[in-house]
């Protein structure tokens, strides 16, 4: 089996023999990238109702619906709408300190069988429950960690309390967000991306970062659109004007 | 620069051409001795041929003031190929005068002499094809419809997918003649839909491959060259 | 050597293919699909102009210091507990990822869509080692129940109807079907789903590799991409070396044009960044991430004459404006890698001999360079190949011996005015009405679909001595 000297010896040996097809440079990388993003959010902090708009626009475009509320207390509610709207039952959601709110306990007195994801790290077998737990699930309730108007992505950091699943596998995927997500273009977040890999990564950072895109779909078929082909078939967002509570993220 | 097709199959395109760039003032010579500006060569990848064809078309023109070529094609193997392929630095730096000077018909007309207002030679509707080498090679679009749109006497309509390739590709139309031939009746499908009663195409491999194609279907409608629609200049 | 060549020639792949009227429907309808909606993303998009230059920038850039970029992300996927491979040959990556298979104990493996292990016949080598690959892209996993290959890099299954696609489920799945995509859709989606959360092991392919952070990026739109990344114990990624790129500023560049080519789309529906197994707190997530770097004659490229075409992003979007792709589909290319783009990648693989054809199924119309968001030079480096396939004596003798007599002929005027008189006598008995229209041998290549036009009673070289005089008069 090849090793890597061996590898990266032909690689060097390949490279010396050209110069190249013309110079060329790499795109510059932010020196202070954690710095730049916050002030890139101050700034930003002034524009969010633009930027909400313009989200809107893109994020219905791909076929997100989008709601808004007053306040975090309101969330629930708009979660329960939406659940009961479609006849589903079964909730299941990132951990409080996650997601800015407590949605589990005023969804449960809804009438929606509600799992909240743990803290931290459980046992093989427990996450192995989850896991059915979240595949049985209607609806799958997450945070937002970058909403990029320009394209209505929505971008989810995965971790301790902010399982995978919950956007994933059940067929209605809700996620929660307030002004401090919004963000207007790639480029910002290519920053985010940036300072999120700067430095050591905090205790209950996971190993994934999604950009959702609206509802899973194909055309592979006759070039036929279809939706909630894997993932989710529907992708709502209900934005918090007021904001959320302190969330870890 | 009359080209091997032009000489052998369209010399009165090239007459047209003529005749017409004195009609707007212009002095015409012909260096004797053309043959083929060997692109023909270079695509099949004999480019060693091809730089002997290169250097001695460069030496047959050298010294010209503007250098006009009915085939966008052409232009491209002279304009852009051409001092790629020549090594010898003397060599290069006439093939870059050469390619300075050098025009494609239309170009020369609207770009180079400011003239864009003729009378139609032909009737009725025309319709525009854009030759590859003449839209991607030498990135031009719109002197050709310039000339076409402002001729008394015919209508312009744009042809759906004018910037699809007619297939002809050279010796891809006859290495794989069914696949230039589907491509061409795709092409041909969408000129006899527009409407038009000619194809004006600026290149002499599209004239053939087209003017091959509707002649074999009995289309009422015909392939020219643009020389052949600029009637009197205005 | 990577493929076995096919068993047909070009032509005749070429001509079953121009008679399949299905295939050519479709062929038309999605590639003119394809093609307006990435024109309409271009159009609304302003700033695209300058990020494809920049985007090309950025990949000959990384070649330039491919090594320490390789070095960068080999690091870093293993300081988060990943584990790297190198594959030299396509051989070699087979081996390593059954060998991963087998000291997993996996029975079955789910699949995301990736063209790195089509190329090297992946599932093939896990079917004899007793491993059932599933394919779980829609347009796979319908080409995978077929036993087909892939016919386009981003929409596998367009040649098949739904009417086909139907019949295939009721008899593969014992399933009822009907020819309804929203039906089918529900089908795949319940079969695939027991799948996914049933596998032990998850393949996937790489959009990118990012050096500075070691993280694999997959482009997906099905969710397919995230559960086999998410969901069995153990995640394999096979990439190509040439996929690394080195920040997370690089990537933004990137994933601002790649779902624009290929469909359009401001961006696909999931961008997946891995960042090695999963960490303590997580749910969900590998215990172990294998990252197998694939060199299968790319590495050859760096400094050789199809260099620029390992900065592909496998978009697609050359196929799709490609003529000759949009009149013979995938399959009649007899590789892995079809249209403009696969041309170069079949001798990529494979050596120049394997597209000794190929290299001729190109008009050299230049769309598929002004598609391509990282603006490759196909056709340039279509006639580069020509030439080498010439060189190297690999083209027919016949070939050969024309050129090199045309090739005389240009140089010798009054050889080449002798051959229009020459031809003008011989083409006689052809000229009909002004027009010829059979010809023997090949000529006939022409004239069996189309007319050609004799030679001019007197050429323009001929017509000139009056023409001058004309003018001085």
């Amino acid at each position: 089996m090849t090793t890597r000297a061996e590898f990266l010896r032909r690689i060097r040996t390949e490279m010396g023999r050209t110069a190249g097809l013309f110079p060329a440079e790499t795109a510059a990388r932010p020196t202070r990238p954690r710095e730049r993003l916050e002030i890139l959010r101050r700034e930003l902090s002034e524009r969010w109702p633009q930027n909400l708009e313009r989200f809107r626009h893109e994020f219905e475009r791909v076929g997100g619906v989008l709601h808004r509320v007053a306040t975090a207390a309101e969330v629930p509610d708009a979660v329960a709408r939406v659940a009961q709207e479609r006849g589903m039952r079964r909730v299941v959601a990132w951990h409080a300190d996650a997601l800015g709110l407590d949605v589990a306990g005023p969804l449960a007195a809804r009438g929606l069988e509600t799992s909240a994801a743990p803290g931290g790290e459980v046992a093989a077998a427990e996450r192995e429950h989850r896991r059915a737990v979240a595949a049985a699930a209607d609806l799958g309730v997450t945070g937002v960690d970058l909403a990029i108007a320009e394209t209505g992505t929505l971008v989810v950091l995965s971790g301790a309390g902010r399982p995978r699943s919950a956007s994933l596998l059940p067929a209605c995927h809700v996620a929660v967000f307030d002004r401090d997500a919004l963000v207007e273009s790639l480029a910002h977040a290519g920053l985010a991306l940036e300072a999120w890999h700067d430095g050591a990564a905090p205790e209950w950072r996971g190993a994934s970062i999604n950009f959702i895109t609206g509802p899973s779909r194909t055309a592979d078929i006759e070039l036929t659109l279809t939706r909630g082909v894997h993932g989710p078939k529907e992708v709502h967002a209900v934005f918090v004007e007021q904001g959320l509570g302190p969330r870890r993220g | 620069m009359v080209t091997c097709l032009g000489d052998m199959f369209y010399p009165e395109v090239g007459e047209r051409i003529v005749r017409l760039l004195r009609a707007l003032g212009v002095a015409v010579d012909f260096p004797a001795g053309q043959t083929c500006c060997g692109l023909p060569l270079f695509n099949s990848g004999y480019h060693a041929d091809a730089a002997a064809v290169a250097r001695r078309t460069v030496a047959l023109f050298r010294g010209a003031e503007a250098v006009v070529v009915p085939s966008g094609s052409c232009a491209w193997m002279v304009k852009h190929e051409y001092p790629g392929l020549l090594t010898d630095p003397e060599d290069r730096r006439a093939a870059e005068q050469l390619a300075g000077h050098t025009h494609e018909l239309s170009q020369f007309l609207v770009r180079r002499l400011g003239r864009r207002r003729f009378r139609s030679a032909v009737g009725g509707r025309l319709t525009y094809h854009d030759s590859c080498h003449l839209l991607r090679g030498l990135h031009e679009s719109e002197s050709p419809r310039a000339l076409l749109r402002e001729l008394t006497g015919a209508e312009f309509v744009e042809l759906p997918g004018a910037d699809e390739c007619c297939g002809f590709g050279g010796s891809f139309s006859v290495r794989l003649p069914e696949v230039s031939t589907a491509i061409l009746d795709k092409k041909l499908a969408s000129v006899e839909a527009s409407g038009a009663d000619c194809v004006v195409a600026c290149d002499a491999g599209c004239l053939m491959q087209m003017r091959g194609g509707l002649s074999r279907r009995g289309s009422r409608v015909r392939a020219v060259h643009l020389a052949e629609v600029l009637g009197e200049a205005q | 050597m990577s493929e076995a060549p096919p068993a047909t020639p070009l032509r005749e792949r070429a001509g079953r293919a121009l008679q399949d009227t299905f295939l050519q429907e479709a062929l038309t309808i999605a590639t003119t699909k394809f093609i307006g909606l990435r024109r309409e993303a271009f159009d609304e998009f302003p700033e695209g102009e300058a990020l494809r230059d920049r985007a090309r920038a950025i990949k000959e850039a990384t070649l330039q210091h491919l090594d320490q970029h390789l070095e960068r992300l080999i690091d870093n996927v293993e300081r988060r507990g990943g584990h790297v491979h190198y594959a030299t040959t396509a051989e070699e990556a087979r081996a390593i990822v059954l060998d991963i298979a087998r000291r997993t104990g996996a029975r079955m493996a789910v699949k995301s869509k990736s063209m790195a292990t089509e190329e090297i016949h992946l599932n093939e080598a896990l079917e004899a080692a007793g491993i059932t690959p599933v394919e779980t892209d829609l347009g796979e996993y319908i080409i995978q129940l077929a036993h087909e290959r892939p016919s386009h890099i981003i929409a596998p299954a367009i040649h098949k109807t739904k009417g086909q696609v139907a019949e295939l489920f009721a008899r593969e799945l014992k399933r009822e079907t009907q020819p309804d995509p929203e039906v089918l859709t529900r089908i795949a989606r319940a079969e695939l789903r027991e799948k996914f959360l049933e596998a032990d092991l998850g393949i996937s392919g790489a959009n990118f590799g990012v050096a500075d952070t070691g993280t694999v990026v997959l482009v997906t739109n099905e969710g397919n991409g995230r559960m086999v990344t998410s969901l069995p114990r153990v995640h394999v990624a096979v990439m190509g070396v040439e996929k690394v790129i080195p920040s997370m500023t690089d990537l933004a560049v990137f994933l601002a044009i790649l779902a624009k080519s290929a469909t359009g789309q401001k961006l696909s529906v999931y961008t997946s960044l891995v960042n090695g197994p999963r960490r303590g707190g997580e749910l969900e997530g590998p215990e172990e991430f294998h990252l197998v770097l694939l060199d299968n004659g790319r590495i050859r490229q760096i400094a050789g004459p199809l260099r620029e075409a390992l900065d592909c992003l496998r978009c697609g979007a050359c196929l799709n404006v490609c003529p000759v792709y949009r009149q013979i589909g995938g399959h009649a290319y007899g590789y892995t890698y079809p249209g403009p783009i696969g041309i170069l990648l079949t001798a990529m693989l494979n050596g120049s001999e394997s597209v000794r054809d190929l290299a001729h199924a190109s008009s050299l119309c230049g769309a598929c360079a002004d598609a391509c968001p990282v603006r490759i030079d196909i056709p340039r480096m279509l006639i580069e190949l020509r030439k080498e396939v010439g060189e190297r004596r690999i083209a027919p003798w016949s070939e050969r011996v024309v050129f090199a007599g045309f090739g005389r002929l240009l140089q010798r005027p009054a050889l080449y005015r002798l051959a229009a008189r020459v031809g003008r006598a011989l083409q006689r008995p052809f000229v009909r009405h002004g027009a010829i229209r059979g010809l023997p041998a090949f000529f006939g290549h022409w004239t069996r679909t189309r007319d050609l036009p004799p030679i001019a009673a007197r050429t323009f070289q001929e017509r000139w001595a009056e023409l001058e005089r004309e003018g001085r008069r």
